[in-house]
């Protein structure tokens, strides 16, 4: 039980803490004789999170510094070091994957529940505010896996070894980011038993606050994801920047930290926005402040300061999807990845625009018109760029030789789903059509085809790819093959299906529904719990490989990437000697192209397999 | 350009080293047998698509002018998309079946890195393309749905949002519908221009009518607003697209704020006009 120790000492910081600011709350608030639940809870919150932090570990890896005493920073151990505040960010990678597993998995029964509702048109399994409750945290928890997935998981495990680095550049605030996750997830899951928000995950003002108690505990654990994601943002812009092996010119950076870096700068900057966005709510509903609620405020201010994020949030999801989707293309046609230079320049691009153009989310909202044109033009800018994405895809799969292993088959899957997903983003950034479809069916079902299509089929693909390297076992290539399989199969039918009741006239974020447009609902509903049976060949592989998989290689997939360079797992440093960078990694068919020596070691990285 | 025989047009002919650059690059990114014979699989994939699109009746037609314009424009994005999508599966197919490994093998490919012309070409056609659709649905969409907003309406409805039901006030006619189940009735061949709004202690609505295909906001303290032109006649009873529909979600019972609507020929809605404030 030793091992739960610090966890159980985290939860303990957390009763303390909580009482201790809720007490000061209440001391306060006896004077004003204001109502004070709220500032008791959002006091005792802040407190809480501290007192977690430190019991879990935080106070003795760092705070002890603070006052000048000596810290323990150990970061080596059996299992036990995953339920700790632990500063390798190999640790800090996995813990983040297997947390947001589960995120991902109970918010995926939360989609089962509203397919089941959603069967027919009238009332099944909820209530209204049951649904509304149930639809909005399944998007917000969905949100959460797609930011940080790939950003906290994957980035964190691969992106410092594949920079040939020892560790990122601020080891304590990574590990701090992660731990600052847990009170999200708590805090989400507790909502329902208070009420729950029936806003959507968007949670535009007025109703957002008016909501219960319930409503508060969602805009605080936005806020603090939200601090992760900026926390997360700055180290990996850093780490980037800072942590690069000797020759690791910006030239030969992989793809992969390229995508890295423009999410980072997007997750550090844009996600400052939506904080002071739920800060202002909190203190609308908490002192009384006016901001958003007429008469006074301006509800339209808040769409504008959410989308401002939100819209460039998307972009903190994709571009690590498109990196981790270019860079297994590469290693798995056995070519260069077509137009290097230009994807990079891409990433560049769509950076820039991501920031301006968040306003098309509010053709219909009554904003200004003379907007419309000017959010218009700038939206669909961003089809070049993207289309200099799929250039390089196709360009490296032409006249390859192709590894049709189960990695790859998920980046081919990302080609197709996204392909779908980008273009219907074309008739919602139109403003004609937008008007016709803003709020329907087609808008669900064109995020879920860049999100999910996008995105989540790269993290499976990134899961794969990466697993002998993070777990040093192989994963069974049939059950991967199954699974892909039934995966692309229901995932295409479901969200292809969702288009149709949007184009004829269905909205979304609704529990019943006029019974013209049930057959389509029940096609997607049935189709969507085939989606969910086939995630079940995935999590028995994973869990089955992991702890009784066979052996992996350092390099089973013969790249050229540092990250295959090293064991399987790494070892704590990363690399028992470390690489000097000598070409772009990308030399498939090029012997004078090298990418990385090591000094004690007469093998050059391109003469692996020969 | 003496290369160009129908031989060397499959890539096997000898280069010259003095043919002019356009053709080389020509004959070596476009007119060899892989590009030749995905580019046949896209072009026969294109047609099915467009041809077995064009057979469907995607949403029936809209009550207005503004209605038909945004379908019309639907339907050329759906027109231009498909190309793009069949493309994309072209790729994928051709390149499995064709540059698969064989068994296990490990080989590496050529290294093609980059190629200027054909990355030159493929930014072009993006950028022309979306060009294309900034001009042509973009603007002249915005164009058509502003076209009416000087023009002085055949009748006005001021449209009140509260949780969770629409309040609707007939400009000048003194008319008000106030209960979830009047039908909201409404003139064909009219411009109608809806003026829209949500009670102060409310939250936001959105005024959305599907026959119509238009719908704004209706944001506490601020008054939105749209105009239509009503073309067709119909009736809630017969196609549920007749209906006014909440599209933002304002809470509990979002679902079910909605009113129906008729929309009846001119004489028939005075007469309805007649008999509401009577």
């Amino acid at each position: 039980m030793a091992v739960f120790m610090p966890i159980v000492k985290g939860l303990i910081g957390a009763a303390i803490g909580f009482a201790i600011g809720g007490g000061i709350s209440q001391l306060i608030t006896s004077f004003t004789k204001e109502p004070a639940t709220e500032p008791m809870i959002v006091l005792g919150y802040v407190f809480a999170v501290i007192g977690w932090l430190m019991g879990v570990g935080m106070w003795k890896v760092w705070g002890r510094q603070w006052f000048g005493k000596s810290t323990n920073n150990d970061p080596t151990g059996g299992w036990e070091r995953y339920l700790r505040f632990n500063i390798d960010h190999k640790v800090i990678g996995i813990q983040y994957i297997t947390s947001l597993v589960v995120v991902f998995l109970l918010a995926g029964v939360l989609a089962i529940l509203i397919r089941v509702e959603l069967m027919d048109a009238g009332q099944n399994i909820f209530t209204k505010n049951t649904y509304n409750t149930t639809m909005s945290l399944h998007g917000i928890m969905m949100i959460a896996v797609a930011v940080a997935a790939v950003m906290g998981g994957f980035s964190n495990f691969v992106l410092p070894l594949i920079i040939g680095a020892e560790d990122v550049a601020f080891p304590r605030v990574n590990a701090l980011s992660f731990w600052i996750v847990p009170p999200v997830v708590v805090l989400l899951l507790l909502s329902p038993l208070f009420g729950g928000f029936d806003t959507g995950w968007t949670a535009y003002p007025p109703l957002a606050t008016q909501t219960p108690i319930g409503g508060l505990l969602f805009e605080l654990a936005f806020l603090t994801f939200g601090i992760s994601s900026i926390l997360g943002g700055m180290n990996f812009i850093a780490t980037i920047v800072t942590q690069r092996a000797p020759g690791m010119t910006w030239g030969r950076l992989p793809i992969f930290a390229w995508s890295v870096l423009a999410a980072s700068v997007i997750s550090l900057t844009a996600t400052q926005w939506v904080a002071y966005g739920l800060l202002m709510i909190i203190f609308e509903r908490v002192f009384n402040m006016v901001f958003f609620s007429p008469p006074g405020g301006n509800a339209l201010l808040y769409e504008h300061v959410f989308w401002f994020y939100s819209h460039p949030a998307v972009y903190i999801m994709i571009l690590p999807a498109f990196g981790a989707e270019l860079e297994i293309i590469s290693h798995f046609a056995r070519k260069p990845l077509f137009a290097y230079r230009w994807v990079v320049r891409a990433f560049a691009l769509i950076v820039f625009l991501s920031f301006i153009v968040w306003a098309h989310h509010l053709f219909t909202s009554g904003m200004g018109e003379n907007l419309h044109g000017p959010f218009m033009i700038l939206t669909e800018l961003i089809s070049i760029p993207t289309g200099v994405i799929f250039l390089s895809a196709l360009g490296t799969l032409w006249r390859s030789k192709l590894r049709l292993k189960v990695p790859l088959l998920f980046a081919l899957g990302v080609v197709f789903n996204f392909s779908i997903g980008g273009l219907t983003g074309i008739f919602l950034a139109d403003v004609a059509t937008d008007i016709a479809l803003q709020d329907t069916y087609f808008v669900v079902a064109h995020f879920h085809y860049t999100i999910m299509g996008g995105e989540i089929f790269a993290i499976f693909a990134a899961g794969y790819y990466w697993f002998p390297k993070i777990t040093g076992r192989m994963y069974n290539e049939t059950l991967g093959r199954i699974h892909f399989g039934l995966m692309f199969l229901f995932y295409n039918i479901t969200f292809l299906a969702m288009f149709v009741p949007g184009t004829v006239g269905m909205n979304r974020r609704v529990a019943e529904y006029p019974p013209e447009f049930e057959f389509m609902n029940l096609v997607t509903s049935i189709a969507a719990f085939a989606l969910g049976i086939a995630f079940l060949p995935w999590m028995y592989n994973m869990l089955n490989s992991w702890i009784r998989g066979p052996k992996a290689p350092d390099n089973p997939w013969d790249a050229k990437t540092l990250e295959w360079q090293t064991s399987s797992p790494p070892p704590l440093e990363n690399f028992d000697e470390f690489p000097t960078v000598t070409g772009d990694p990308y030399g498939y068919g090029d012997e004078s192209v090298i990418h990385a020596k090591f000094p004690n070691s007469t093998d050059a990285i391109s003469a692996e397999g020969d | 350009m003496a290369n160009l025989s129908p031989i060397n047009l499959l890539g096997t002919g000898i280069r010259s080293p003095r043919e002019p650059t356009f053709y080389r690059a020509l004959r070596e990114i476009v007119l060899n047998r892989d590009t030749v014979t995905a580019a046949a699989i896209w072009v026969l994939l294109t047609i099915i698509g467009e041809l077995s699109f064009l057979q469907i009746d995607m949403f029936g037609d809209a009550a207005t002018k503004q209605g038909d314009f945004i379908d019309d424009a639907f339907i050329l994005l759906m027109v231009l998309a498909i190309p793009i999508f069949t493309l994309v599966i072209t790729m994928i197919l051709y390149v499995v079946f064709k540059f698969r490994a064989k068994g296990d093998e490990i080989e590496d490919a050529a290294p093609t890195r980059t190629h200027t012309k054909w990355v030159g070409f493929w930014l072009a056609w993006t950028t022309i393309l979306c060009l294309v659709v900034i001009v042509h649905p973009g603007y002249t969409g915005i164009l058509e749905l502003r076209a009416t907003n000087a023009e002085e309406p055949d009748l006005t409805v001021n449209v009140t949002g509260r949780r969770w039901q629409w309040i609707y006030e007939y400009e000048g006619r003194d008319v008000s519908l106030f209960t979830k189940d009047e039908m909201l009735v409404l003139p064909n061949h009219s411009l109608i221009r809806f003026n829209v709004t949500a009670e102060d202690q409310d939250v936001i609505h959105s005024f959305w009518i599907p026959a119509f295909r238009m719908k704004i906001d209706a944001v506490p303290g601020l008054t939105t607003y749209f105009d239509v032109e009503t073309t067709e006649t119909g009736h809630f009873n017969d196609d549920v697209n007749f209906r006014v529909q909440c599209a933002e979600l304002c809470g509990n019972d979002h679902s079910l704020m909605f009113t129906r609507v008729e929309v009846v020929e001119p004489a028939e809605f005075e007469q309805w006009i007649a008999d509401q404030a009577a």
